[in-house]
């Protein structure tokens, strides 16, 4: 009996070996990635790429970490924390001006500009009815540059005209339902709770951006950037990253529902709300990122008077040469 | 040689003091320029003087030194006008004591920045907020002082004060009031430090001046040479405060000398 156990043991932890064995060459093979994620719309494709398993079929195992900013993000791209991440562009922008060349540009997700804008009680019909109100925004942030923007356009100045507040996203629908302000800039999820509140109305969203008719750049779009340093040392998983990123990107633009069933764990949304989110974004898939990210190009070109205008409205010191940091290699 | 006798120290000892922040800074402006270090990690002293500046020039760091001193001071002077009274009954009265002590224990540790929801819920985004956050973050610890200090004078010169015919009320005024003034006083200037790690706090959300928001903000945007000069602005200003501080309790506590 004592015989027959052994065997039986040894037969046992051979079978395991064995079922085992190609999950860990598969494990030790797989190239690592670290993405700095959240759970803001700009991260769904790396979310479903991990979750639906289209990394791992091109021999990724890419590793999500969360970050509440884009400037935490950023900060971890720059200590080599992660190896990409997706960001607003004013993050990335403020740290082209600082010279920064840890990263490169490598693609543009989603365009969100329908799902963010400025919002006023019913009384206020025009920007220039907001002279003498108190404005809720994010401050450093792409509403923030939205409302500048508008202020601007409308000959308004934002220190002598209006009260700027700054406000934290999540605390915006609260701050305008207690009446301590008469007007709220904000992104999805808070751009949907505010739309539905009564007796307020959106004045301007994204495409009332000044830079957006011209060249389709909304005040801060999100863009995908990787660690050059990583990057340059495995082109291969970058190239591969970048297949299977879009192949999500494609997914969330053309079946939203299925791309839904990914997202809400991440997102605790219910499945309606997340499909409607889904929609609410214009997806970009692969074919489009060249005409996007190409130099000279009409989108880059926008990023370039972005930046310009970030300068103008002393939200940082100089404009960088946005084409320095594009990269079209990897696609 | 003669020793400076409002501090203690030896005229040398400055000097040397002197010569070592010298060093200090130019071993880092040094490791700056031969790019060592790079400046998006850590900003040359030079960087940091050039933001200072620019900003005093345009009028806006004087205008965040002032919104911050603002916050603090009101948070900082509610909160003690409040913690002496109510701390010297606590000292004193042992039914008070059995009270609130266990309140006490509950918001003792709490840390100012966990107070910060619940601020938004009650006062909004609104100034008031901000010093409640101060007011949140020093109200406890300067109690504790108080009650602390209270119970600190000796039961002797009470009860002489009591059998020489002196009230509650002239006890508390006469005896354990003036008794008690050094602790408290030299308790109040490690809160005031305790203020300005409140007052960053409270200056992180809804703010759009103070050194909190010249912080963050800076953060948001890598400009750390703006943010290592808000760090510098808080300690200048909590150093300013300290030398005024202790004047006044040369004048209040001329008697101890």
């Amino acid at each position: 009996m004592f015989n027959t156990r052994r065997t039986f043991l040894k037969g046992a932890v051979s079978l395991a070996g064995a079922a085992a064995l190609p999950g860990i060459v598969k494990a030790a093979d797989a190239q690592v990635i670290n993405y700095g994620g959240s759970a803001w719309l700009g991260h769904y494709p790396a979310y479903i790429g991990i979750k639906s398993g289209l990394f791992a079929a091109k021999g990724l195992d890419v590793k999500w970490q969360s970050f509440g900013t884009s400037s935490a993000r950023m900060s971890a791209m720059l200590s080599g924390g992660i190896d990409v991440a997706c960001t607003g562009i004013v993050s990335a922008l403020a740290l082209m001006a600082r010279g920064s060349k840890h990263f490169s540009i490598v693609g543009v997700p989603e365009d969100f500009g329908r799902v963010e804008g400025l919002f006023v009680r019913s009384g206020i019909t025009s920007i220039q009815g907001l002279k003498g109100k108190k404005i809720g925004v994010t401050f450093a942030s792409s509403s923030h540059m939205l409302v500048l923007d508008l202020l601007a356009s409308a000959g308004l100045s934002p220190d002598r005209d209006v009260s700027l507040l700054n406000v934290p996203a999540p605390e915006l629908p609260a701050a305008f339902q207690s009446n301590q302000i008469d007007a709220a800039a904000a992104w999805t999820p808070q751009f949907n709770r505010i739309r539905s509140m009564p007796d307020i109305k959106l004045l301007a969203d994204d495409t009332g951006f000044s830079l957006y008719k011209q060249y389709g750049v909304t005040p801060g779009p999100d863009v995908l950037v990787m660690r050059r340093d990583f990057a340059g040392k495995n082109a291969d998983a970058a190239r591969k990253f970048l297949q299977a990123y879009f192949e999500a990107c494609t997914m969330l633009r053309d079946k939203p529902d299925q791309a839904a069933k990914y997202l809400t764990e991440l997102t605790n949304l219910t499945l309606q709300d997340q499909i409607a989110t889904i929609k609410d974004a214009t997806w970009y898939d692969a074919a489009q990122q060249k005409a996007l990210l190409t130099t000279p190009g009409k989108y880059v070109d926008g990023l370039q008077k972005l930046a310009e205008m970030l300068v103008t409205h002393k939200q940082i010191d100089k404009a960088p040469a946005v084409r320095d940091w594009t990269n079209v290699n990897y696609l | 040689m003669v020793l400076n006798k409002q501090q203690g120290r030896h005229p040398g000892f400055l000097v040397i003091s002197c010569i070592s922040v010298l060093v200090f800074l130019l071993i880092w402006e040094a490791a700056c320029r031969f790019e060592l270090v790079d400046q998006i990690f850590l900003p040359s002293p030079s960087a940091v003087l050039e933001r200072c500046a620019s900003m005093f020039r345009e009028g806006t760091l004087m205008g965040h030194v002032l919104a911050s001193t603002r916050r603090v001071m009101i948070g900082f002077l509610v909160a003690t006008l409040l913690a002496i009274p109510l701390g010297i009954v606590l000292g004193t009265s042992r039914v008070a004591r059995a009270v609130f002590d266990p309140i006490l224990s509950f918001l003792r540790p709490l840390p100012s920045m966990s107070w910060i929801p619940l601020s938004l819920l009650w006062f909004g985004i609104s100034e008031t907020q901000k010093y409640s956050i101060v007011f949140m973050g020093t109200f406890a610890p300067a109690l504790l002082y108080v009650i602390d200090a209270t119970r600190n004078i000796d039961p002797l010169l009470i009860r002489a004060a009591r059998n020489l015919g002196a009230n509650r009320w002239q006890v508390m005024r006469e005896v354990i009031l003036p008794g008690s003034l050094p602790q408290i006083i030299s308790g109040f200037k490690v809160i005031l430090g305790l203020s300005w790690t409140c007052v960053i706090s409270a200056e992180l959300v809804a703010a759009k001046e103070g050194l909190g928001f010249l912080i963050m903000n800076g953060k948001e945007f890598f400009q750390t040479d703006a943010v290592v000069l808000g760090m510098v602005m808080i300690s200048v200003t909590v150093l300013i405060t300290d030398i005024v501080l202790r004047k006044i309790e040369n004048k209040v506590l001329a008697w101890q000398r």
